[in-house]
């Protein structure tokens, strides 16, 4: 095991340097997450109109809603992390990995921290410049962050996404293809996570059969803690339960792993 | 003509193609369909909350909202697959092959491929639109409809050129795959009623790329009836930013360099 933690740093410098191959294309991604955010202040602008909330957002409380979802979309959600352990399960790749004295899940997880780290930087000024321009027509509620709430809730966030990312790719152990489910579950993510809007908007009965889901652990209750939208009791539930989603899913993707390696043929040299 | 024969060649190949892979067919049509649902909740829960966007009801939105996936359907459909293939093409070197044909080669690249599966949810579309349609009760005249139709066409023209200049990119930066994300990121503006924007953001996506016309010229024609001031502008735009896209493209392919020995 302290053989593993040695090799760590190791795998995250390689996870960095495979990140910032393709340096362009990298930057490129980055700053197109920024737009979502200028289309979002020209809709709601128009959904606002000339009323002063709609639910229980102000205008300047709802483009700070998707400025803060663009940071914690930045930190906690995987990049292809996906579809390199589905391609490495396919291509028979995960043979030298299966020789070294390392824990996949482990190997796995260090290189979703590089690569997180690396787009956390990469997005920081297309991202801040995007804010800079937003904050000189609305008054951004950035200031007052609630990073007590917060904080714990974006790691829970990762912690999350990179426990149901590991337990999609697996099925590639009997599916050739799962590039269709991974689209799919990306799909339900993006609307009951709170990306399309936040999820307090949805009518109670069902926003809350939606909050019990794990989908909205991964954007809209680290974004609302961030936000300071939550009581403390709110934030005490919530987090138990993202908590509780991630371990289940960790437990579920070390079975998957198992029953899998069992069915793993590896074949060339 | 010639080109039309062989797109119909291509067309025929690429759809016996596809149907090797079924399930994989009724798979992808679940997810197209899943994207299709979140935009019509995101309308439910905004129209939950008010009665009008800039202007629009939520079944004006609708109809505008299933236009813009009624061209998004037909260009993934048809155009879509071969384009995003660029990329891996120029990476490669497989662009060689293309090249050697005596054909243009945006021509043979954009047609190379073709997905079926998005013909359905185009049409899953065409049905949610005819239900907006008769729930306002419009009645479109043989005219409006016929332009409804050509505007489609044109819109289509329109993801074409903004497609073939995002990956033309690839010829500067090898490894262009996220200009994808960029293209349905972009997209999102389509998606927006025109009278909603305002400022360098209504003139940059009227004039320089024409994503506020996309949709919105063809869903005001079928609800408002022919307007020709907006008709022409989208089809002045649209044939402007083809042409910079043809002449960008035509540019990265002067930078190519076979990566084959």
């Amino acid at each position: 095991m302290t053989a593993s933690l040695r090799a760590l740093p190791a795998v995250f410098s390689v996870g960095l340097q495979r990140q910032l191959t393709y340096r362009w294309n990298y930057f490129l991604r980055a700053a197109f997450s920024a737009l979502p955010l200028l289309v979002s202040f020209v809709f709601w602008g128009a959904v606002f109109g000339d009323r002063a909330t709609v639910g229980n957002y102000t205008f300047a409380g709802i483009l700070t809603y998707y400025a803060v979802l663009l940071v914690v979309e930045a930190v906690s959600q995987p990049s292809d992390d996906d579809f390199q352990i589905a391609t490495e399960i396919r291509e028979g790749a995960l043979n030298p990995i299966l020789l070294r004295p390392l824990p996949y899940g482990l190997y796995r997880a260090t290189l979703f921290a590089a690569g997180r780290c690396a787009y956390f930087v990469a997005a920081l000024l297309p991202v801040s410049l995007c804010l800079f321009i937003l904050s000189r027509v609305v008054d951004l509620d950035l200031g007052s962050l609630h990073l007590v709430h917060g904080l714990p809730a974006l790691l829970g966030s990762a912690l999350l996404q990179f426990s149901m990312t590991l337990c999609l790719s697996l099925c590639a152990f009997w599916l050739l293809e799962v590039s269709a489910l991974i689209f799919l579950i990306y799909a339900l993510e993006y609307l009951a996570g709170g990306h399309v809007f936040p999820l307090d908007l949805l009518p109670a009965p069902i926003f809350a059969v939606v909050r019990l889901l794990p989908f909205a652990y991964e954007y809209w209750f680290p974004t609302a803690a961030l936000c300071g939208h939550l009581t403390d009791e709110a934030w005490r539930v919530g987090l138990g339960l993202q908590y509780g989603w991630a371990i289940f899913f960790l437990v579920l993707a070390h079975f998957i792993w198992k029953a899998g390696l069992r069915r793993y043929t590896a074949a060339g040299g | 003509m010639k080109l039309l024969r062989l797109w119909l060649l291509q067309v025929r190949y690429a759809a016996t193609r596809e149907l090797m892979f079924r399930a994989s067919f009724f798979v992808w049509v679940a997810v197209e369909l899943a994207w299709f649902i979140i935009q019509l909740a995101f309308i439910g829960v905004i129209y939950h909350h008010v009665d009008e966007v800039a202007g629009w009801n939520r079944d004006q939105m609708i109809i505008l909202v299933a236009t813009n996936q009624l061209v998004m359907q037909i260009f993934t459909a048809f155009l879509m697959p071969g384009l995003s293939k660029l990329p891996e093409l120029v990476r490669t070197g497989k662009l060689d092959f293309i090249l050697l044909k005596p054909a243009p080669p945006a021509f043979l690249v954009s047609t190379s491929h073709l997905e079926i599966g998005p013909l359905a949810n185009g049409s899953i579309a065409a049905v949610v639109l005819a239900g907006s349609v008769y729930a306002l009760g419009l009645h479109p005249s043989a005219l409006a409809l016929a332009a409804y139709l050509g505007l489609i066409v044109a819109g289509l023209l329109v993801h074409y050129a903004i497609l073939m200049g995002l990956v033309s990119l690839t010829f500067w930066i090898i490894q262009a795959e996220s200009v994808l994300l960029g293209y349905y990121t972009i997209f999102h503006v389509a998606r927006i009623p025109r009278e909603a924007a305002a400022g360098w953001f209504r003139i940059f996506f009227t004039f320089a790329i024409p994503l506020l016309l996309v949709a919105n010229v063809p869903a005001s024609t079928l609800i408002r009836g022919l307007d020709p001031g907006p008709i022409f502008l989208f089809l002045l735009s649209g044939l402007g930013v083809a042409i910079a896209s043809t002449l960008f493209f035509r540019l990265g392919l002067r930078r190519y360099q076979s990566a084959s020995s």
